[in-house]
Parts: C-alpha cells; structure tokens; sequence
C-alpha cells in the first residue's frame, strides 16, 4: 500500500502533468464539443458502399496479416520458450538460494538468461522499429508488417511460456525425469501438458490483441484499420472514424468468439456442470479435431489471401505479397541490416562525465558542460533539499542523464493509468459478475421478483458491453481518441490506458469470482449481496486481482513507451525521433533504456512468482 | 536430447547472423525487371496512391518496366527502402533527401524536382478566432506569444517545409525555441493534419508547406488564414540510386521530364501544384547536409 502511494506521488512529481485541458473552461468546453460531435456521429456513421467497401479490404488486410504474425510467432515463441524457461534449459541443479539467479553457474543457466535477453529484446523495441528494420531485409509490403508484429508477439509469447513452464510444481513431472527422460521429454510429456491450458488461452487471447494492434502493417505500406483510423481520426472525420471502429470491433468480436469456440473444442472442464453431459467416444474425440482443423483453415486462409486472394490495398492492384519473402533466405538482403549498424554503438556521452577522449572533455569543461556533480554542494550536504535541485541541474548536462529521466513519463503514465484503471475495474466487477447479478439466488437464499431480476439482468448487460468497448478498442486507439480531445499530453495517454486496463481487468477480475464455489458465499453471507461481494468475494480472489493487475501494468509500461510515438511524448518519443533523424547512436541509448524498462519489471515479475497472465 | 535444444537454440541464434561473406551488393547495370517507387507521406494515403500511381504509369510508359508506387506511412521506411535498394525511386523532401546522402553518400542521386521547388515557401497559420494577427517577422510572433499558452504544431519530424525550415527560421529571427515560448509544440503528422488541427482549433498555430494549403478547400483556409510566408527555400525531388545504371536513369530523368506531356502526367501534376519537372543536382540540397551534420537543433 505504502509502495502504491510513493509510486503515485512520484509519478505526480516527476514528469509535468498539464491539466489545463481540464482546469481552463474555454478548453474543456473545446474537449467536450469535440466529444459531443464524435458521439454524435455514432447516429450517423458513414455507410456508402464506396466506404464500406474500403473498410472491408482494410479488415481483411488486417487480419490476414495478424493471423499470419502470430501463427509465426508461436512457432518462434515456443522454441525460444524451450531456452528462456529454467526448468527445461537448466533442468535440475543443486544451486539453492540467490545462486539460482546468477547466470554463470553454469553453460546451460548462461544460455537461458541469453535467451530471455533475447526475449526482452524482442518484446521492448516497438514494432513499428521492427518494421523499418525489416524494411532493409524485405522490401516494403504487407509481409514486412506481419513479419515485425511477428517478432514482438514471439516476445511477449516467449516470455509468457516459458513463466508459464516454470510455474509448473516440480512434484508433478518428476516422474518423468525419475523414469530416465531427457529434459526434452520432462517438457513434451511433463510439463508442456500440466501447462497446456493456460498457454492455449494465453496464445488466444494474444492473437485476439495482435488482431487488434495490427496498425503497424499500414506503416511500411500495408494498409490496415488502425493506420486509417489514426488519420481520419486527425481529420476529425468522425463518421469515418465511426465507422472504422464499429469494424475493428466487429472484428474484435469475431476474434473473441473464435477463440471461445477453439478454446471450447479443445478443453472440457469435467467439474464444470454443464458440460457433464454423456457423449459418444467419437464426440469426444472429434472435438479436438475441429479445433485444431479451425485453426488450420483459418491460417491457410490467411496465407491464401495473402499471397493469391483479392488483397490490394484501396484502388491498387492485388499481387503476391509473399514473394518478398524469398528474400529472407539470400544472405544479400541480410547484409543490408549492415544500414541499422550504428544502433548498436549507443551515444554513452561518457565526456560529459569527464571520461574518454581527453581533449574534447577538456574543451567541454571549458564551455562548463561537464558534469561537476559537487561543485556547489558537498555529497555530505545531502540533507539540503536544495543540493539535490543543483545536483540535479549538473546531472542534465549528460546525456544518459536525461535518457533515464524521460522514462518517467511513461512509467508516470502507467502508474496513474493502472491504479484508476483497476479501481474502475474493482467497481465494475460487481455488476460484471454472472454470479452476483443472475445466480445469486443460490447462495443467498432469496428468490426476487420478475421485475428485480430484469433490472439485475440489465446492470449485467449494461456492465459487460463496458468491458467489451473499452478492451475492445484497442489502447492506441483510445489514445487516438483522447489525443484528438485533449491534445497530446499524459492526460490523453493515461485515461487512454485507465480505460483499456479497465476493460481487460474487469473480465479476469469477475472471472476470479464467478470461479468461487457459492458455497463459500453461503457460509458468509449476511443478507446484503454488495456486503458479500466486498468482504467474502473481494477478499478471497484479492491475491488473483492483485497479480493480474502487475501484469496489465506492466504492459501497460510498453504501452506508454509506445504512446509517446502518437504524440504523448516522453522516452518513446525521443527515440522515435531520433530514430526517423537516422542518429541511430542516441537511438540506441533510448532503445537501451527501453529495454532495460522491460529487463526490470520482468525480473521483478518473476523474483516475486507473479506468474498469472492477462492481455 | 540435449543436442537437439542446443541446435534450436543455435538456430534462433543464428536466425540475425546468418549473414556470410561481406561483399556489398554488386554494382550493376542490369535493368531491373520492376521498379518500385515510394514517397515521404505528407498527404493522405489515398490522394497519395491516386497521383503517384498516375506518374508510374506514365514512367511505365515511357520507359517499358512495370513500376509501381508503394505508400508508406512512415518518413524513415522511405529512406531506408530507397538507401538499403529495395526502392527505387523515392519522393523525398530536402531534409529526407539531405538524411538519404548522409547514409548512402554519392550512391544518391537526383534527377529531377518540380519547377516550383527552387523557390519553395512555407506558411505560418494560425486559427481564425484566436485573434493572431499577420506579422512581419517570427521575433513579432515571439514577443507577442509571451504569456499567451498558444499550442503550436508541426506537421511531421522530418519534414522539410512543416518543420526544418520554419524551426530554423523561428529561431534564427526570434533568437529563442520554439518549446520556450509555446506552450506545447507538437508534430502532427503531415501538412493537411496541420491545416485541419489550426483550423478546427485543437492548435492556435502551425506551419506547412504552400502547396498543400494551396490545394485545400477555401472554407478551411478561411478559418486558418496565413499569418507569415517564409523566404524562399529548396524543397521536394524525386532521388534515385545510381545503382540503377545511367542508361536506365537517363530514361527515367526523360520521363518524369516530359510529364506535362500527357494527360495522366497532367493530372498528377495538377496535384502537385506544378507546371512541369525540371533538372535537378544533388549540389542543389547540400545545404541542408552540412545543416544537418553541423548538430542544428532540430529539437527532440
């Protein structure tokens, strides 16, 4: 609690929050007209066929190209994964205590912290930096967007997997390592299925999120819905926009129900009372078939259309899009990544702290642009608030210096976003819950009339079709959105990550309730169903919503890091910017700085087991 | 077993690295079997698809190889596709064109610009009901921007005329930032992003290249008037590599030159507010290469 309120402060403190937006009233009432003709124009969304046609390529465009990125990005992921996860790389060892984490105790341990840096890597440069970079290797096209979305999924699925396989009680595959398997087998016939189901439905749950991320296939001349919105959007086109979005979210839903009906085909929960229905042993067996036949079509599908079907952006010609991938395998093209060299030398600025080339820090220091940390204040003044003002002031002449600082923008961004969007999340949860709203007679013992149990129903409705907005519309978009109001800045950025969190919160949150059996609600209850859901239902499912709720913030970080390319500004937006002006030294200070982010939290995240997962 | 998580992992190890023998892509005159063409996206992707097409269809005709335009919408994704041979012909502004020769040195070369782009201007708006009045000078903006929280907006990070230009100007005549006397300076993306942003007042100032608000609708100019022209600068070319052969670049130098020829070529060029194509030199941009290497403060 304490932690929660320093980080608070501190993001209050750090970074420069402009709230005139909302302070000054000729602003606000600008915001609000803007809102009021965007809300507007949800009665009036422009359906010309000419339009509609146009969106439809677009959803087309996009899908087959995120589907496309993730069917790679799983393969990929799992055989990172394979390296990344302690218990498969390193499998059994003696090391106990703090030497379990020290990555040279053995060949196998220093493979594995490689391969989680490589993770890092992947999952902490932005995808839109993943596609310039291909750009180089490829060419321009479609391809080149699904194959960057491709790389940053391997990292988020990576990671995800391999914690998921290491969360995995050692108890309960030892008897395939006792029976002599190798650490291949423990996986395959140990740990792989005991994990299966979690990764099956966090691998879903991904595809759902990359379908809904895919703008940046747009960036490297791909088309693609989220490129589109953010430029009618710009226009103040609202019924465009509208329209746009009503397609991303129609396809969001069909996505969310696709992965239902696969996550279906593939799991049977036996407790669960409704599926205990008796079924002949080719029902139960063909289930899986068609899962995984589903997801088969819909992968080949998509490379059909990539490659062979109607895909031509607006008024362009259709063509194979999958031709540039021969590219991939002549060393000729790879050598043009020789162009991205320079990011790998990041600009240390190391003169300004009087190390390196001798003369050009003697003529810094002539100009007095070195750092002299205790020319006015001595380190044991310490206690002077004004010392750490001035120490501060020598600090910024270095560059590093003011790369750290420009991360607490986004991390400001992600603290606040978080913390409003699970309070928002906790309050929904409520109505969200099937349990509360439909069944609660079961462990209350009432039984309301017709007309209580309409009302209930609709708190129910009203309460899910929140969550499915707001975790429908992707947090770029939303960004978009309130950027258009607000103007750029962490106000826009952060309710824009407040509202996506809460969305995607309130459903695992009333998720973790609805799984209680009532009868621990029977036992608690009092008479009052908001009383038993704050004091039995809250508390028991606490230690879930809190883990859930480090994971949304800690994508919710990169999330921010990404903000600041929309506009918000920050650490994302220096690197974008230095990254477009080809100083790819001070880029890669930036993306350094970007990836030492992740490295931490993902640390943190796994020395305190928080291995639960969510989009 | 351990052999085969050991090679899995060699693979992902090597998946980057698989890149042997060094030699650089080989000079040669070849023709090429296509040609791709892309540009810097300061206008919308449609309008963009529309009019570039037009001029790859004329090219096509004149020189008998399929090109086609590809739009990006990223500035840096051009640069890249144009330095790294994965385009070949590429619409650059000067400040692309000045990051291009910074990266691919004298590989790049241009063949030609519109006639309007050796005296190219750029424009200061300003919202129509903020009440900015015309100025002389940017330092008269300066000095009457004290204490007034305008925002102010440019269009995209390395855009010539919506934000090198007018940056450089503002603060040579008014000797101060942009971000010290703004109160937010933002980047919109492109030129029609500036005009539609000052006009319906999200900024109360913004700059942006003549063309682009030559071509708007006159209710939008009329909500975001002009309020200072800069002077003259030179601006957008169409740049090649020479990898592509003199030959082949003669030809393509000869088409883009006798655009107002055809009908196609005439509407495109009705587009880009010009009359024709003329010659043009790298030396002609260099300026802006020895602006650029000399550490200018191009804010960020």
């Amino acid at each position: 609690m304490v932690i929660i309120l320093v980080l608070v402060a501190g993001a209050f403190t750090s970074a420069e929050w402009d709230f005139s937006s909302l302070l000054d009233s000729q602003q606000r009432s600008q915001a609000f007209t803007r809102m009021l003709a965007w809300i507007k124009t949800f009665s009036s969304p422009d359906f010309s066929p000419e339009f509609l046609k146009h969106s439809w390529a677009l959803t087309l465009q996009t899908l087959s190209a995120a589907i496309l990125g993730i069917s790679l990005a799983v393969v990929l992921a799992s055989l990172l994964a394979m390296g990344s996860a302690q218990n498969v790389m390193v499998g059994e060892e003696k090391a106990r205590g703090w030497m379990r984490h020290f990555p040279l105790r053995s060949p196998a341990a220093l493979m594995c912290s490689l391969c989680r840096l490589t993770q890092d890597i992947l999952r902490a440069v932005p995808d839109f930096v993943w596609a310039v970079i291909l750009v180089a290797v490829i060419g321009l096209g479609p391809l080149t967007g699904a194959l960057a979305l491709a790389l940053n999924i391997t990292g988020i699925l990576a990671k995800v997997y391999s914690e998921l396989w290491d969360s995995v009680e050692e108890s309960s595959y030892e008897q395939v390592r006792i029976l002599g398997g190798g650490r291949l087998a423990t996986l395959f016939y140990g740990i792989a299925p005991l994990a299966a189901r979690s990764v099956q439905s966090f691998t879903l749950m991904r595809a759902e999120c990359a379908i809904r991320n895919a703008a940046v296939i747009g960036a490297v001349g791909g088309g693609g819905l989220g490129a589109d919105i953010w430029y009618q959007i710009q226009f103040g086109a609202w019924s465009k926009v509208t329209t746009l979005l009503l397609f991303t979210l129609a396809l969001t839903l069909t996505a969310d129900l696709a992965s239902n009906f696969i996550r279906r085909q593939l799991r049977s929960d036996p407790n669960h009372p409704r599926t205990v229905r008796a079924k002949s042993t080719f029902g139960q067996l063909s289930r899986a078939y068609v899962g995984v036949g589903f997801t088969l079509l819909v992968v080949c599908w998509s490379v059909w259309f990539m490659g062979w079907g109607d895909n031509a952006p607006p008024s362009q010609q259709s063509r194979n899009y999958l031709e540039p991938a021969i590219k991939l395998i002549t060393s000729e093209s790879w050598q043009n990544l020789k162009f991205f060299e320079r990011m790998l030398n990041p600009e240390l600025d190391l003169e300004a702290v009087g190390l390196g080339d001798r003369e050009k820090v003697r003529a810094l220091q002539a100009e007095g642009k070195t750092v002299d940390l205790f020319a006015e204040y001595r380190f044991r003044e310490f206690w002077k608030p004004s010392a750490w003002v001035a120490w501060e002031l020598e600090l910024r002449k270095w560059f590093v210096w003011r790369v750290v600082k420009s991360s607490s923008i986004p991390l400001a961004m992600a603290i606040v976003g978080t913390l409003m969007g699970v309070l928002a999340a906790m309050a929904l949860t409520y109505p969200h819950s099937y349990a509360f709203m439909v069944e609660s007679s079961h462990f209350s013992g009432e039984s309301p009339p017709w007309w209580v149990r309409v009302q209930r129903m609709a708190q129910l409705v009203v309460a899910k079709g929140t969550g499915l907005i707001s975790r429908g519309i992707p947090d770029v978009m939303w960004a978009f959105l309130f950027i258009a109001f607000f103007g750029p800045g962490l106000l826009a950025g952060t309710i824009a990550i407040a509202i996506h969190s809460m969305g995607v919160l309130v459903r695992v949150f009333s998720e973790s309730v609805d799984n209680i059996p009532y009868r621990r609600f029977e036992q608690s209850f009092i008479g009052s169903r908001l009383n038993c859901f704050a004091y039995t239902a809250g508390a028991m499912s606490w230690r879930d919503w809190m883990t859930y709720s480090f994971f949304q913030f800690e994508s919710n970080v990169r999330t921010a890091v990404v903000f600041g390319i929309v506009g918000v500004g920050g650490l994302g937006f220096f690197f974008t910017f230095n990254f477009e002006w080809f100083r790819f030294e001070r880029a890669g200070t930036y993306l350094l700085m970007i990836i030492a982010l992740t490295i931490i939290i993902d640390r943190i995240s796994r020395m305190m087991n928080l291995s639960r997962v969510s989009c | 077993m351990k052999r085969i998580i050991l090679s899995a992992m060699i693979m992902i190890w090597t998946l980057g690295l698989v890149v042997t023998g060094s030699t650089l892509p080989a000079f040669t005159a070849e023709r090429p079997s296509k040609l791709v063409m892309t540009a810097i996206p300061d206008d919308s992707a449609e309008n963009m698809r529309e009019f570039f097409g037009l001029i790859t269809q004329h090219i096509e005709n004149k020189v008998g190889i399929p090109t086609e335009y590809v739009h990006v919408a990223n500035y840096a994704a051009s640069v890249t596709a144009l330095a790294t041979g994965q385009a070949d012909l590429a619409w650059f502004g000067a400040v692309t064109t000045a990051q291009a020769y910074i990266v691919m040195g004298d590989e790049l070369e241009v063949i030609a610009a519109r006639d309007i782009d050796k005296e190219f201007i750029g424009y200061f708006i300003a919202n129509a009901d903020a009440g900015i009045p015309p100025v002389n000078d940017l330092k008269e903006l300066a000095e009457l921007a004290q204490d007034k929280n305008w925002t102010f907006t440019f269009g995209s990070k390395s855009s010539t005329s919506s934000h090198m230009m007018p940056r450089s100007f503002f603060t040579d005549q008014s000797g101060q930032n942009p971000e010290e006397v703004f109160r937010t300076v933002a980047y919109s993306g492109s030129h029609d992003v500036v005009l539609q942003k000052v006009a319906n007042g999200e900024f109360h100032i913004g700059a942006l290249g003549q063309p682009p608000y030559d071509r708007a609708s006159d209710e939008l100019k009329l909500k975001a008037p002009i309020i200072y022209t800069t002077p003259k600068f030179t601006n957008y070319n169409f740049s090649t590599r020479k990898a592509l052969g003199s030959e082949l670049i003669g030809q393509i130098h000869a088409a883009l030159l006798s655009l107002h020829e055809s009908p196609e070529g005439q509407k495109a060029l009705g587009y880009l507010k010009s009359k024709q194509f003329v010659d043009a030199d790298m030396s002609e941009w260099m300026g802006y290469v020895d602006l650029i290497k000399s550490g200018v403060d191009i804010g960020g």
